[in-house]
Order: C-alpha cells, then structure tokens, then sequence
C-alpha cells in the first residue's frame, strides 16, 4: 500500500498535481510505511520525561504506571482520563517539533515510521531518544507494552500487565475453542469501503476471538476494498468499529451489503472502535467484545 | 450546418457512439468477481428484466455495483471532456481544462462545504460544486483580462494562482476535519469513482448530456470565438451571451462531475486534444466527440482502477493522470 502510494505520488510529483501529493501523504501516513520496532535509545540514565505521538502508546504509558513521566501527548490521546491533564503537542499527523522540544523529553514514543520518518529524525538530530513501534498482531502489542515498560524503568509492572493481558486472551481463545468459526466482513468505514488486510493487528484479534475475516488474506493493512468482492463474500456478520473516537461516523452497513447474510440475520456489531485500532491494552477488550458478540453461548 | 460537416459529425458520432456501447458492455464483464461472461451479456441484454441463469448475487454485483458505476465513469468522463472543449474554444486556450485552471477545485471546495455542514443532504453537494466552479470560473478570467487581453500566459497563470488558493484552502479544511473522514477525502481528492451513492446518478448523466448538447448548439459561435472575441463580435456573435452560458454550462457539468467523484484530472486535457487532432478543430464536430471520448476513457481507466489490483481498487484519478501525462507529452511534441 505505502509503497504504491509512494509511487504514484512521485509520479503525480512529476505531474505537478500538488493535491494529489497532499493527499497520498496523508494516506500513506494513515496506512503507515513500517519499518516495525526501532528502538533507538542507548543505554541513557534513567527516563523521567516521555512524550507519546499516539493513542495505543499513551495508554500504555499510563498501563504500566509510567503516566507521571507522560509530558506530551497528541489530541487525539483521550484515555485515561488522566492523560487529558498532559500538555498537547498537536495531532498524530502534525506533531509540533518545537512544542516537542520545549518540553524536553528524553524519548519521544512513536506508532509508525511511515512519513513521521523525517520528523523522526529531527528528534534525533535534536538528541532526542525515539522509539518506533507497529504492532501487527496482539504478540507485537505484548513486545510494545514490555519494550515501552522497559524504557520508563517499569520493567516488573508491564510484566505484570502482559500476563494478565495474556490471560484474557487465552481465556478468550479457550471458550472458542471447537466453535465453527464465523465468518466476518470488517467494515473500516463504508463510503468508500475500507476494510482491515492481512496486516491489520485486528485481523489477528478476530482470528483468536473465533471469526474468519473474509479479508484476512488481502494485502496491506487497511486496503480500500471492491464492492462486489465484498457482496460476493456474503459474510454471515459484519463487524462495524464505531462509538469511541469515531463518534457515529461508520455506524451504517455500506450500501453493498445491505442485502448479505449478515445484515439479513441482523448479526451487524457495532463495537468501540477505540479497542479495535488502537494496539494498545484495550485490544484484550476488543478481544473480548468481538468473540462475546460472535460466540455469545461460548460466555454463558 | 453544411452537408460535409453535418455528414462527419454524424459518422464519428455514430462510430464513438458504437465504441462506448461497446465499451460499457466489455467493461460490465471484467472486474474483481469472475461473472459468466455469456449468462451476463443475456442478462445486459435484457435490460435487467431476465437474470439468465445469473445467481441474485451476481446478478446484484452487475446490475447495482458494476453497471452504476460505470455509467457514472461514463458520466464523469463526458462531463470532464465537453467542459474542457467549451473553456478551450471559448478561452482560446488548449491548455484550458478544468484542474490547470482551478475550477475542479474550486467544485471540491463547494462540495467539502456540503459535506461538513450539510452531509446529509445529497442534492446540496453538486449545487455548492456547481457554484464553486462557477466562482472558480469568473476568478479565472477575470484574473485573466489584462489591459491587453486575455493572453494564454495570463490565463495559465491566473489558474495557478486560483488553483493553489483553493488547494491551500483545502489543505485547511481537511485539517480541521477529523482524523476519522480525512482517509477517505483523501481518496476523494484524487478522482473516486466507488463511493457514489446512486442518487446523484440520473442527475449526473442528465447533466452530461444536456451540457453536451448545450455546448454543441453553440458549436458555431465557437468557432468564430477562436478567431478573437472582436472579430467574432463583428461576424454577429452575442459575444456576452455565448460567454455566460458556455461558462455556466462548463461549471454545471465539472460541479457534477467532482461532486459524484472528486478531482479526476487529465481527462480534459487529453480528449479534446486527441478529438481536434483527429477530427480537425470544429467545435461542431471535436464538442460531441469529446464528450463521448471522454466517457470512454474514464470508463477504460475506472476499469483498470478497480481490477488491476483486486480485490483492492486505485482511485480512478491516479490512472487517468498515469496514462494522461504521458500520453499529453507525446502529444505536444508531436504538434
């Protein structure tokens, strides 16, 4: 994905359309180029001031009890409560590099390198420590919080919390066990229709919650998905990721499946977006969520 | 008309006519679900009242997603390519086409408004395109008109300064959406063929063809617009009335066209040119034939748009600036 768009927006460079190379940086901002983990911190002495450019990583922050060393975070960061109180360095995709280093963290958290790479490495010219994580499956959360625990000198709770975390989901997975697998259309947001690829760490969330993703083989994270392949999928429910951030954006079954199996049976579920796109803790809810909703006599 | 012109029209006409039929039924067969090509062209045939063998879910994803949207690609691609003819002839200007001047954007700023305070209203998203363009369209040339005129430099650079406004306008507007719908409008921007709702298109393909039909009637008052606005004038052209309809026509159909859409570029530029080059530069034949080459070649793109990478789709503009940008280069050496 990243790199198709990178490439048609250097093609569309040469065509001097600068909307379209507004646009396909914004996309390929949002879909993200990963280059996975990067921790970048060197044996510094003890970290006290932390700034987070994602929601997934304030969370975590907060998780492992690290939330006093949180001195930035973007507006977009709105849980815990208590993160709200955290001064704002803009939004995930403009962070303010000199807000940044006015507060004078020593590692800045970043979700994904993708076009935040020059940004990046500003921070780095300016000394500043930075760690560049994207999960793509619920072991690479588990690697974020462990990593993240690490950094904020909080080694032995985010242990803890891995463990619990783990727990829920295996105890997930155990009351799915032997279950017929329900096959599932993830609706990203309608017009135009998105849906979450291979991947998606989602993708991986709904395998463990005893769901078949239709779209569990198509390439890329977030792939902007045909119509009639969705029709023709006739998937027996439609996951719908609204209700938190999303507000009531996305809470309507795009206009292709109006007539599937799914929406026939009434097995639409709308559930919290927040646990489902941010790699964070929450994801174990998420988790949680999407097999109660799935597999409701697994849960009696 | 004289006989000779009216028998060219008439055959290029008919042959583009042929050639889009044709093109709409091919297309109806390709994309990312494999329908059975010979129980599909019964059921096209049919007009829709027989299935022929077509289980319902095929016969859904050809009559209620493929066939709508090629229609509207077609829609798009007439709309785009007649508009452009009109500001060419009357701007006299080749280079006149509705994204270099800034009118496309200007539709996107329209429809953007429509989207943040009334999105839920449909028909309100062409007409704040329609007016858009049409402010976009009045900037241009007034920007245009120096003391000497309105010469092919000014006007190129009076679209690039309305163009870049207008982007920068965007920029900011997109920036203050939320994180959520930026996705998207991004998709949007660049020219998007899967995301119309059916509504706007009747409405769309009414457009098309009676802006078609607009510009070709004023066909003649073109051409001896091409000779200079005075000269014109002399030979008895109501140059101020031609003026206004040909611009609020134009703005009609790029305000339908980018509100069904987005920003599809290249199509005007390539079209007209490719129609005059072929054809010979009378408005009464290159207008018509525009409008259907332009149908055809936003139908062929749309097609490679959402097959060439299935069952995940491009945004039909990325296509159309892929094959128009090289293809406009060869053009110009070739002139």
């Amino acid at each position: 994905m990243c790199f198709l768009c990178l490439f048609v927006a250097m093609c569309a460079a040469v065509s001097q359309r600068t909307l379209i190379v507004v646009g396909l940086f914004l996309l390929a901002i949002l879909f993200g180029c990963n280059s996975g983990a990067r921790p970048a911190l060197d044996g510094q002495a003890r970290v006290i001031r932390v700034v987070s450019l994602a929601p997934n990583l304030t969370e975590i922050v907060f998780a492992v009890g690290a939330g006093d060393k949180l001195v930035g975070r973007t507006s977009y960061c709105d849980y815990p409560p208590e993160a709200k109180a955290v001064a704002e360095i803009g939004d995930t995709l403009h962070p303010s590099l000199e807000r940044i280093i006015a507060l004078k963290p020593q590692v800045v958290l970043i979700s994904t390198s993708s076009q935040l790479e020059v940004f990046t490495q500003q921070l780095q010219d300016h000394n500043i420590a930075v760690y560049v994580t994207d999960p793509h499956d619920l072991e690479g959360v588990f690697r974020s919080i462990t990593q993240v625990g690490e950094i904020l000198g909080q080694k032995d709770q985010a242990d803890l919390l891995v463990t619990k975390l783990r727990d829920r989901a295996n105890a997930v997975e155990q009351a799915v066990k032997g279950k017929i697998p329900v096959r599932v259309f993830y609706q990203v947001s309608g017009e135009p229709l998105y849906t979450a690829g291979h991947d998606a760490f989602v993708t991986d969330l709904m395998r463990r919650a005893g769901i078949t993703s239709v779209t569990a083989d198509v390439p890329g994270a977030w792939p902007k998905y045909s119509n009639e392949s969705a029709l023709a999928a006739k998937p027996d429910a439609i996951i719908l990721p609204t209700g938190g951030s999303m507000g009531s954006a996305n809470s309507d079954v795009t206009e292709a499946l109006r007539q599937s199996p799914a929406v026939l049976q009434g097995r639409v579920y709308k559930i919290n977006d927040d646990y489902l796109t941010r790699p964070g803790p929450r994801a174990i809810d998420g988790l949680e969520a999407m097999a109660r909703a799935l597999h409701p006599d697994a849960f009696k | 008309m004289n006989r000779v012109t009216l028998r060219k029209t008439l055959i290029s006409c008919a042959l583009l006519g042929g050639a889009l039929i044709l093109a709409i039924i091919s297309m109806s067969l390709l994309g990312s679900e494999r329908l059975p090509a010979r129980e599909s062209l019964c059921a096209l045939a049919s007009l829709g009242t027989s299935a022929c063998g077509l289980t319902s879910d095929q016969f859904d994803i050809l009559f209620q997603i493929r066939l709508p949207r090629i229609l509207l690609a077609a829609a798009v691609g007439g709309s785009l390519a007649t508009a452009s003819a009109g500001y060419q002839a009357m701007l006299r200007n080749p280079l006149a086409e509705p994204y270099l001047l800034g009118i496309s954007n200007g539709a996107a700023v329209g429809t953007m408004i429509a989207l943040v305070f009334f999105g839920a209203i449909e028909w309100v998203r062409p007409l704040l395109a329609f007016s858009g363009a049409l402010a976009a369209t009045f900037a241009v040339y007034r920007l245009a008109r120096g003391r000497a005129g309105a010469t092919p430099e000014r006007l190129i650079l009076a679209g690039v300064i309305v163009t870049t406004f207008l982007s920068s306008v965007i920029v900011f507007v997109t920036t203050l959406m939320d994180a959520t719908r930026i996705r998207s409008f991004t998709f949007w921007l660049l020219g998007d063929l899967s995301g119309t709702s059916k509504a706007l298109l009747p409405v769309a393909i009414t457009i098309a063809i009676v802006g078609a039909l607009a510009l070709t009637l004023h066909a003649r008052s073109l051409n001896l617009l091409m000779l200079g606005e005075r000269d014109a004038f002399d030979l008895g052209v109501e140059v101020g009335r031609v003026r206004v309809v040909v611009f609020l026509v134009a703005s009609l159909l790029v305000g339908s066209s980018v509100a069904a859409s987005g920003s599809v570029g290249y199509v005007g530029l390539v079209v007209p040119h490719l129609a005059r080059l072929s054809l010979g530069s009378d408005n009464r034949i290159s207008i018509p034939a525009a409008a259907l080459g332009g149908a055809l070649f936003v139908i062929v793109a749309d097609t490679v748009a959402r097959t060439i990478i299935a069952p995940r789709e491009l945004p039909v503009g990325a296509i159309t600036a892929l094959i128009g940008a090289p293809l406009f280069i060869y053009l110009l050496k070739r002139v």
